[in-house]
């Protein structure tokens, strides 16, 4: 709030608003870019599409130009919201300049007994 | 005995003839004399009349101009109350708008994993248009307007524009790097050119684009707008140049029932904070080309430095060992876990850093700094903001 009657405000949020940088787009489905994918980018990439890209866009890419890196850390390294990340990973993926590897799914239920045997082999093994 | 009595017959005559004429030049006179006199009389009366007029003139107006500036200046007293009410509360508005959008960045940021982020993100737009129309009025009622305290690139102002009007994807604004503009006139800047791009968007149908370019023309920044709107009149031209001066500020109750304040408060601004604005010019596409043109006081080509400073990936992975450097400890004065240098996620390593990768590389076998980086990473993806379990790297 201000104080005096001629105070100026000062405004302290971000400059550019989140939704400017997803340009509107909507937050992609629940189960795209989980924040365990990885994502690299595409081999040739076509430089002439890089250059239009937003500022947070072509960082991302830069990010992810020299290897896998997750979703997540994609995210922690820009800064930016996970959803805000996502939303730009799918624009990313639609003008194909990236590849995203699906999360192994992790699996349902452990196999007690199959896990119970290992165990029975290595003690037996090892004489734990 | 005939003619006698025709001689006096005759003389007769003459003498009553002459008498006449006698008396009717007598009277004549007199008439003549009594004419000059009523002659004089009323000149005289009239010039009296008049004189009374001329009194009775110079009273009427010094009454009406009395009335006048009565009238004047009750009505600058009702402009001014009228304003410093409505100053007031845009003031208000103004301040409530700038903390709710403070408040929503945060909100963003803590549930920037959630599906919830959509909402907020719609949440935020809806509040920048409001921001801008508090902004507007206050700017109206000669209140001061908003003020950001970092300079700021030109392009990320034109998105901050952007980002105040209600069709903003369709502005495609053209990528500019290297210039800025000082923080004293990013607020201002940010509202003129939103306020004309809400015009470019409210006067061209709601799917066609519009475009922003930058130029440097001499020592000036120019930021041009181009619309693909039904363009203006003449008579528009010059109401818009007039109102873009700043020179003719309409009177708060000229602005009607509906107020487009949109151009006074440009002019307003413009006037204000030293730049200048023209719409006189037709866009590529036969509508309203808009330039906000910046003197050079207004920007430099100076690099703005992003707003966070952050570890680039690489070298996170490259911290030097605690053997090589003693003193690094944490905050608490514990020594640091040393740090595996081996990549554990499967990004490759960078060609750029062989020396110190090197150096480092005998310690491949400790400490976790892969791990670490993925750790860090994935914490703050999932919250705000964490600080490093083992405290900052550079303490």
């Amino acid at each position: 709030m201000s104080d005096g009657p001629d105070d100026e405000l000062e405004l302290t949020s971000a400059l550019v608003p989140l939704f400017v940088i997803t340009n509107g787009r909507h937050l992609p489905a629940d189960h795209e870019y989980e924040h365990t994918a990885l994502v690299t980018a595409r081999e040739g990439a076509s430089a002439a599409v890089a250059r239009a890209l937003s500022p947070e866009a072509r960082k991302v890419m830069d990010l992810v130009a020299d290897g896998f890196l997750s979703v997540a850390e994609v995210s922690g390294h820009t800064h930016l919201p996970l959803g805000i990340v996502r939303i730009l990973l799918a624009q990313l993926e639609e003008d194909s300049l990236i590849l995203v590897r699906k999360p192994i799914p992790r699996v349902e239920r452990a196999e007690r007994e199959l896990l119970s045997a290992v165990l029975d082999g290595l003690r037996t093994k090892f004489g734990a | 005995m005939n003619r006698d009595v025709l001689l006096w017959c005759l003389a007769v005559v003459a003498a009553i003839s002459a008498a006449a004429a006698v008396a009717l030049i007598v009277r004549t006179r007199a008439l003549g004399a009594r004419k000059r006199k009523f002659e004089a009389e009323s000149a005289q009366r009239l010039a009296e009349a008049e004189r009374s007029l001329l009194t009775a003139r110079t009273d009427l107006q010094k009454f009406r101009d009395e009335q006048d500036s009565a009238l004047q200046e009750a009505e600058r007293t009702a402009e001014e109350s009228t304003k410093a009410v409505l100053k007031g509360a845009a003031r208000f508005l103004q301040s409530l708008a700038a903390e709710q959008t403070t408040l929503l960045d945060g909100i963003q940021r803590k549930y920037g994993g959630h599906a919830v982020l959509a909402d907020l993100l719609d949440v935020n737009h809806a509040n920048a248009q409001m921001a801008r129309k508090a902004q507007g009025i206050a700017v109206m009622c000669g209140a001061p307007l908003g003020r950001r305290n970092q300079p700021a690139s030109v392009y990320d102002v034109v998105r901050s524009a952007q980002g105040q009007i209600r069709n903003f994807s369709r502005v495609e604004i053209m990528q500019q790097s290297g210039i800025a503009l000082k923080a004293s006139a990013v607020a201002p800047v940010a509202l003129a050119v939103a306020e004309l791009l809400d015009n470019a968007a409210s006067f061209s149908q709601h799917d066609a684009p519009i475009e922003v370019t930058f130029q440097r023309v001499q020592s000036n920044l120019c930021i041009v707008i181009d619309d693909a709107g039904v363009g203006m009149s003449d008579e528009d031209r010059q109401k818009a140049t007039a109102l873009l001066s700043g020179d003719n500020v309409p009177r708060l109750s000229q602005l009607g029932t509906q107020p487009k304040f949109g151009l006074p408060v440009v002019g307003l601004n413009a006037r204000q904070y030293g730049f200048k604005v023209d719409v006189t010019g037709v866009s590529r596409y036969g509508g309203v080309r808009a330039v906000v043109l910046l003197p050079e006081e207004l920007w430099t080509m100076e690099e703005t430095p992003p707003p966070v400073q952050e570890t680039p990936v690489r070298r996170i992975r490259h911290i030097p060992m605690a053997e090589d450097e003693p003193e690094d400890r944490t905050v608490h004065g514990l020594p640091k876990r040393g740090e595996r240098q081996a990549p554990t996620a499967s990004v490759t390593d960078a060609g750029g850093s062989s020396g110190k990768s090197a150096r480092t590389l005998k310690k491949a076998s400790r400490g976790a700094g892969g791990l670490a980086a993925i750790q860090r990473g994935t914490m703050s993806g999932r919250a705000v903001e964490v600080p490093s379990s083992e405290g900052t790297e550079d303490a």
